[in-house]
């Protein structure tokens, strides 16, 4: 675990959380496709 | 804090839950291997439907209700650092519930009362089952009103002051969980009791799936917001830093216990009995209550990459690689949210009114089920009890690295054992079916799913036993030198204010509920007794 500096922590702490934001994005992102896939893809052709 | 006594009765209700847990593992693993085919002489559809009811009863009611119960209690006497109230009550509950699991095991375990969990008439069980059934479900209204009272009674002795975090979460629990089980009591005692027991002749399914219904979904979020409770209190902390917001984490818990009970009828879509305006509804209700679960998930994910940055952890995703990982409670929340992110999409195609009819009665619903339940909240469940066994039995965890393996092979096996469930459903396997040998080409393209989810089942029943053995040794090997350990709250980043009341209480959201509830669930139930039944009132009688 790498030691940061008090000014760091602070920065950490008052900084957004962008990794998340990148993370969530990522996910709804994936989860749409998936479902346009789902109906698109296996749903309608089955008719 | 003396808090031996909460302690024991904390204990008490988990052992009683996971030992229902380890039981009902053996019984999933029977269950996939009979359904296989591969072994003829485990088969016996008389067998198998026993075996799948019990399992069922035992993981969705009595590994869930204890749990929660057990946790709950311990959670208010730490959280609002006080007693419990009424313990000999408390005592009462658990005796009565347990009594109750009992009663209903009888028949369950005899084959009398193989009407799977769900227990939808006409198939009727032996009156013990439903009877048994309701004395776990008043026990557990015993540990509603506990928490209520609690959270009451704080409110009173701190006025203007912010309810913890985790006891506001577990009083919404109490709410929502009184709310849900008002229906399949309704359904229990009026319907399936009086039917069982010869009283009435006939019995209608619609209002009894709709009672059901009323109770079938927010249920499941019964059995979820304790694992969101440790999501929000115990994860930032455990991973080494804060919890992003403790509002954002309340409305979470508003929006859940508000929108979780009027939504019941995505599961009565292929149902005749309510109209497709009711469902529509229910259906949109649905996707409302998703938001809650991306609140929460940006809400802990945002906790963690805190903790992983003022670890060290630079750039997009550094800071996933800093967390501590060898920490259970971190690596299982990682797990949880990792399944639910495919049980959650499992769910927004259930609730999709056209595609339900794609995967609707089919290996699909269990398949998600399991990712959802048996993962997502269950593996929480491990996790906390990894977390609190060293503090109820004050002794060190038996084995940190045991409890790492155990959790990994819990995610694996879950995995292994759903993936190829829900291809089945996509490929037309019904549920709830005891044999898939009929030599055709479409069972035939089956087999090697079932094969892969014997795998499953087998990992997840070794992980089970490991765990087991964990908390045993735990509580059982005797303490050398000195041990201490206490319950430890996650901090927000930004200390809370005084927060608004509709975020600090419950009274405005149970008026909501009551509206909501009266909205979707009051004609589609009043409407049964409008309709000509036939020679039989609604009832039966």
């Amino acid at each position: 675990m790498e030691q940061i500096t008090e000014e760091e922590r602070k920065s950490i702490l008052e900084s957004s959380p962008v990794g998340t934001f990148a993370l969530m994005a990522t996910v709804v992102g994936g989860m749409v496709f998936a479902w346009l896939f789902l109906y698109y893809g296996v749903f309608l052709p089955r008719g | 804090m003396n808090n031996a006594a909460e302690k024991k009765l904390a204990l008490s209700h988990l052992w009683v839950a996971f030992a229902a847990f380890i039981v009902a593992c053996f019984m999933g693993e029977y269950q996939v291997l009979e359904r296989s085919g591969l072994f003829p002489s485990l088969e016996s559809p008389t067998v198998y439907f026993a075996s799948v009811s019990t399992h069922g009863v035992l993981m969705a009611f009595v590994l869930t209700t204890f749990f929660i119960m057990g946790f709950g209690y311990y959670i208010a006497s730490t959280s609002l650092k006080q007693p419990v109230w009424n313990k000999p009550l408390a005592w009462g509950g658990f005796w009565l519930a347990l009594f109750g699991v009992v009663l209903a095991a009888v028949p369950l375990l005899s084959g009398k009362a193989s009407v799977l969990y769900t227990f939808y008439p006409p198939i009727v069980a032996h009156a013990a089952f439903y009877i048994g059934a309701t004395l776990l479900v008043v026990g557990s209204w015993v540990w509603c009103a506990i928490m209520l009272v609690m959270f009451s009674q704080w409110k009173k002795a701190n006025p203007g002051q912010n309810v913890p975090l985790a006891m506001f979460a577990t009083a919404a629990n109490a709410l929502l969980w009184l709310w849900a089980s008002a229906g399949v009591a309704l359904e229990v005692l009026f319907q399936l009791i009086p039917f069982s027991l010869g009283w009435i002749d006939t019995i209608d399914p619609g209002l009894a799936k709709t009672l059901f219904a009323w109770t079938l979904h927010p249920i499941v979020y019964f059995w979820l917001i304790p694992t969101y409770t440790a999501f929000y209190v115990f994860v930032p902390k455990q991973a080494g830093g804060f919890l992003f917001s403790d509002e954002m984490a309340r409305l979470a818990f508003v929006v859940l216990v508000v929108f979780a009970l009027p939504i019941g009828f995505h599961h009565l879509y292929m149902d005749p009995e309510q109209a497709k305006g009711w469902k529509l509804l229910h259906g949109v209700g649905t996707f409302v209550v998703a938001l809650p679960t991306l609140v929460t998930g940006f809400t802990v994910i945002a906790s963690l990459e805190i903790a992983g940055r003022l670890r060290g952890g630079k750039g997009l995703f550094g800071w996933i690689g800093t967390l501590p990982w060898t920490n259970p409670m971190v690596l299982a929340v990682i797990l949880a949210l990792l399944m639910l992110i495919f049980g959650g999409f499992g769910g927004i195609v259930n609730a999709s009114y056209a595609m339900n009819a794609m995967i609707h009665n089919t290996a699909w619903v269990p398949g998600h089920f399991h990712l959802i339940f048996a993962g997502t909240t269950v593996i929480m469940y491990l996790a906390v009890a990894y977390y609190l066994w060293p503090i109820l039995v004050g002794k060190p965890l038996f084995s940190n690295s045991m409890a790492l393996v155990q959790l990994w092979t819990w995610f694996i096996g879950m995995s292994v054992l759903t993936t190829p469930w829900h291809v089945l459903g996509l490929l037309g396997q019904p549920r709830r079916i005891s044999t898939v040998v009929y030599n055709n080409l479409l069972t035939l393209s089956w087999k090697p799913y079932e094969l892969m989810m014997i795998l499953g089942g087998l990992i997840l029943l070794g992980s089970a036993c490991l765990f087991i053995y964990n908390l045993a040794k735990t509580q059982l090997t005797p303490l050398v030198g000195e041990f201490t350990a206490e319950i430890e709250y996650a901090e927000p980043i930004h200390a809370v204010g005084v927060l608004p009341e509709y975020l600090n209480d419950l009274k405005l959201w149970n008026k909501v509920i009551a509206i909501l509830m009266a909205i979707s669930f009051g004609y589609p139930i009043l409407q049964f007794f409008f309709m000509k039944t036939f020679g039989s009132s609604v009832w039966g009688y």
